[in-house]
């Protein structure tokens, strides 16, 4: 064989080893990686691979993703092939921790085979892009013992909890009975509802018809919802345990909640210093929560309201009107929380949640106890503050604003205790009942979890629901946080240790601060356009009332000069309107504009110029060079030609 | 050690892209190309997207360096061949190893200059919002291992021909394969005609898709390892050739 046939071998040689020896690495060496993201997108959190390693029999997970049917369709459906390869990376860590257990199956469903079949059948979400292909991106999990449970689709909005959402599956493959949640209320939130039909009779007839609160409706839906009554001597067969505006319990059923948390169950609390949808609130009084016995409870938990304090926060105030002839504005005691409120905690109870409206939400405080670890659910933001206000000023805006005053850190209006705790009892309830409760517990025997919120309006009907033509429809987020609080109580605690990955707002802050600022001025401009209108509204209402027989022409004269002065006068506002809104759009653009020319101008700038002086310095020296060769040359040349002629 | 020779000959190649408007040309390209296409107008455009992060620039750096690497490459070999200056080179004491290896970390470090000069979107991301410096820095780092191993590709075929233009197409037309590999059209293709080993092993080679992988924030040791792989073989090609280059 010659040479250059040797070397065309080694080559072919070499082009099937590369190609091996990449198919084997990429196969070995998955496993083995580093996680750069800042919040930590690919790495499972404790909970997880705790939960992971409880599995002692195998779970099959079906991955069902259509990408064929993804690459076909628009550019908007393509992008969601990145949240599949996430989806597909986290799972792939799920496998590697599940010692063999787990075993991960990805099908992509095309038209008309058993894959698609078997994708309806389980019943996950299916989106028509043409006649015949769909779209399908869910995953469904199945035991041996043939228990399934499903994601139905994979929302990539919903992506910082994802980690939560897979190991909420296992954990539910794991445990699939229906869960028991106790209801436990100073409030009928949960009563036996009569037929629709006589409810509207009621009505009708001017009655009260007491009705179960919708959210505990939507709770029922998942799970076994059982009231507990407010003189309940002990709490047993629920998983897990709501109490709501706890005020006037008996000893005996403080007692036993606070057994119950001891005894390793987990409890959702909400209070709030003003329960304005309370129908029993007087014009000025308000029904707050907890009382001073409920207090003790909370004490041992290390979470306190504070009386008469509110949470207020100017940039997240809504937007309404207190009463039905006050003009709408911005309420103080109205706090709309967006994603402000929660993402710098993480927590999967509020993943998701960008549009939760409190009302006179309370302010919490922990105090630390040993054993026990609090973490912030939600908060003001940074310029939040805590104000106070009692009696006929919860009543009226203008005095509220003028109590606030800007602040520089949070206030928090969910809190979350974790941990061991001792008992509110040390004694037993009474000391004549002693001997009968001996075998109370005086701290925990497990670890527990308790949440606590400031507000109670947040989950009434009112607040969380808003009614339709075609019956009541969830109004915001509210009934979410509520669904996602019971749900994070009733799972195992490994399951709660789960934290959301977290959205890291990536926003451009300095685009949205324009954008923020020139939303005031024109919110501050249409005021002044309204509050021109009225005034120019009540005066003529007064020339009206001075209106008489002798008068009528000079006042309609006065009437007529007034509204073309009202109408220059909006004119030039509106003018200034237009001026802000363009301002606003023209900064934005400066600002794009300015980075596009830094992008793409100004380091090739500095190439040409930098090549241009290089090149021009180099043939300087070249040329240099040369006429010094040359002059040597010349000079040398003399030098013989004088020998020549000596 | 590294030879002063190889060190010799490293300055010297990285230092003649400066001294050919070729260079700077490519730079100049590259620079206002990028900057160009990450703020194009359209929906993924990077103002449009409003994140300050780095996806909309990263995604388009393999597909500039598609067609910029190999006019890089092309006259690595293709050249000195041409002008007979590689066998004055191959006399010198350097053997042909140490020469392509100079050769091609001079490119590389040309390249990892042009894409040093990108820095202009650090700080456009860093006065907007709030970026992950450690998806920047490993996509980065993806574009810096695609470039050397889109370089050895053409280095390659610059060794193959000691025409520059057949240099050049052929490099294109193979990173073009490499970094379609793994995309659905192509997997489709083969799929119709081989077992799924067969496409498996054709998806590994995906160069997009461990760029992808890196880009988005996880750097694994299959990824270190196909780079390094994907650049030895064609290095190790690139010797091949030169070498029977020499004996003829």
């Amino acid at each position: 064989m010659n040479k250059q046939k040797e070397n065309y071998l080694k080559v072919i040689l070499g082009l099937f080893s590369m190609t091996l020896l990449i198919y084997i690495g990429s196969t070995l060496f998955k496993k083995v990686r580093i996680d750069f993201t800042e919040e930590r997108l690919y790495t499972l959190s404790n909970g997880t691979k705790s939960i992971l390693n409880k599995l002692d029999s195998p779970i099959n997970l079906k991955l069902y993703y259509s990408k064929t049917a993804a690459n076909k369709g628009t550019e908007g459906l393509r992008a969601f092939n990145n949240h599949f390869l996430y989806v597909q990376e986290l799972l792939r860590q799920f496998v590697s921790n599940s010692r063999n257990n787990l075993k991960l199956e990805v099908i992509d469903p095309r038209p008309d085979t058993p894959e698609e079949e078997d994708a309806v059948m389980y019943g996950l979400k299916k989106f028509n892009l043409t006649e015949t292909e769909r779209y399908f991106f869910g995953l469904v999990a199945e035991n041996e013992s043939g228990t399934e449970k499903i994601i139905e689709f994979f929302d990539p909005n919903q992506k910082d909890k994802l980690e939560y959402e897979l190991t909420k599956l296992i954990y539910t493959v794991l445990n699939p009975q229906k869960k028991n949640i106790g209801i436990l209320s100073s409030i009928d939130v949960l009563v036996d509802d009569l037929n629709p039909y006589m409810a509207q009779i009621m009505r009708m007839q001017g009655k009260d018809v007491n009705q179960s609160w919708l959210v505990t409706q939507l709770l029922s839906e998942f799970y076994n919802v059982k009231k507990i009554e407010k003189d309940t001597k002990s709490i047993s067969g629920v998983d897990s345990l709501v109490i709501i505006h706890p005020t006037g319990f008996s000893d005996d059923t403080l007692f036993a909640i606070d057994q119950y948390v001891l005894n390793g169950g987990n409890v959702l609390v909400f209070t709030d210093p003003n329960t304005v949808s309370l129908k029993s609130s007087s014009m000025y009084g308000t029904s707050s929560s907890p009382d001073n016995n409920f207090k003790k409870l909370m004490d041992k938990w290390g979470i306190e309201l504070q009386e008469n304090s509110y949470a207020g926060d100017r940039y997240l105030s809504g937007y309404g009107r207190f009463h039905p002839n006050r003009p709408p504005g911005r309420l103080l005691a109205l706090l709309n929380c967006n994603e402000v409120c929660t993402e710098q905690y993480n927590d999967n109870i509020t993943s998701g949640i960008n549009d939760a409206a409190f009302v006179f939400p309370g302010v919490l405080k922990a105090k630390s106890i040993e054993g026990v670890k609090h973490s912030v659910i939600m908060s003001t933001s940074n310029k939040g503050n805590a104000y106070r206000a009692q009696g006929y000023e919860l009543n009226n805006p203008d005095i509220l604003w003028k109590k606030f005053t800007e602040g520089s850190s949070p206030v928090v209006i969910a809190y979350k205790a974790m941990g061991k705790f001792k008992t509110a009892y040390p004694n037993g309830t009474k000391k004549k009942e002693k001997k009968n409760n001996k075998q109370f517990l005086k701290e925990s025997k497990k670890e527990s979890v308790v949440i606590v919120f400031s507000d109670v309006d947040f989950i009434s009907d009112q607040f969380a629901f808003k009614n339709t033509f075609l019956g009541a429809s969830v109004a915001n987020d509210n009934s979410t946080l509520f669904l996602n609080s019971v749900e994070a109580i009733s799972g195992d605690m490994d399951l709660m240790s789960v934290r959301s990955k977290g959205r890291v707002n990536r926003s451009f802050d300095v685009i949205n601060e324009i954008e923020f600022e020139a939303e005031k001025r024109t919110a501050d401009k249409v005021k002044e356009i309204n509050a021109s209108i009225a005034r120019f509204q009540s005066e003529l209402n007064q020339l009206g009332s001075k209106a008489n027989a002798g008068n009528i022409a000079l006042l309609q004269n006065e009437g007529i000069k007034k509204k073309k002065e009202l109408a220059k006068n909006i004119a030039a506002l509106k003018k200034e309107l237009r001026n802000v809104k363009r301002e606003g759009r023209e900064k934005v653009e400066r600002i794009g504009k300015f980075f596009q020319y830094f992008n793409t101008m100004f380091v090739p700038f500095f190439v040409i110029v930098f090549g241009i002086y290089y090149n021009y310095k180099r043939s300087s020296l070249m040329q240099g060079r040369r006429e010094i060769i040359n002059h040597k040359k010349d000079s040398h040349h003399t030098e013989n030609f004088t020998e020549v002629k000596a | 050690m590294i030879n002063q020779t190889v060190k010799n000959l490293f300055f010297k190649e990285f230092a003649s892209y400066f001294k050919t408007p070729l260079g700077y040309v490519f730079l100049v390209i590259f620079l206002f190309g990028i900057g160009y296409l990450t703020f194009e107008p359209g929906r993924g455009s990077f103002f449009y997207m409003r994140e300050a992060s780095m996806t909309s620039f990263f995604k388009y750096i393999p597909w500039m360096f598609l067609f910029l690497i190999p006019a890089v490459s092309m006259r690595l070999w293709s050249e000195e061949r041409k002008s007979g200056t590689v066998e004055l080179l191959l006399t010198m004491p350097v053997t042909v190893k140490q020469a392509v290896l100079a050769k091609f970390f001079a490119s590389w470090a040309f390249i990892g200059l042009a894409l040093l000069g990108t820095f202009p979107m650090i700080i456009t991301v860093t006065y907007l919002g709030k970026p992950d410096y450690g998806v920047i820095f490993l996509g980065y780092l993806a574009s810096f291992l695609i470039a050397g191993s889109l370089l050895a590709v053409g280095g390659f075929f610059s060794a193959l021909t000691k025409n520059q233009v057949i240099s050049f197409i052929l490099t294109v037309c193979v990173s073009f394969l490499l970094l379609m590999a793994g995309s659905p059209p192509i997997l489709d293709f083969i799929s119709s005609f081989s077992p799924k080993y067969v496409v498996d092993l054709f998806e590994s080679l995906s160069v997009l898709n461990h760029f992808d992988s890196i880009e988005r924030g996880v750097f694994s040791l299959s990824n270190i390892w196909f780079f390094s792989v994907m650049i030895s073989f064609w290095l190790f090609g690139n010797i091949i050739l030169l070498d029977e280059n020499k004996a003829n």
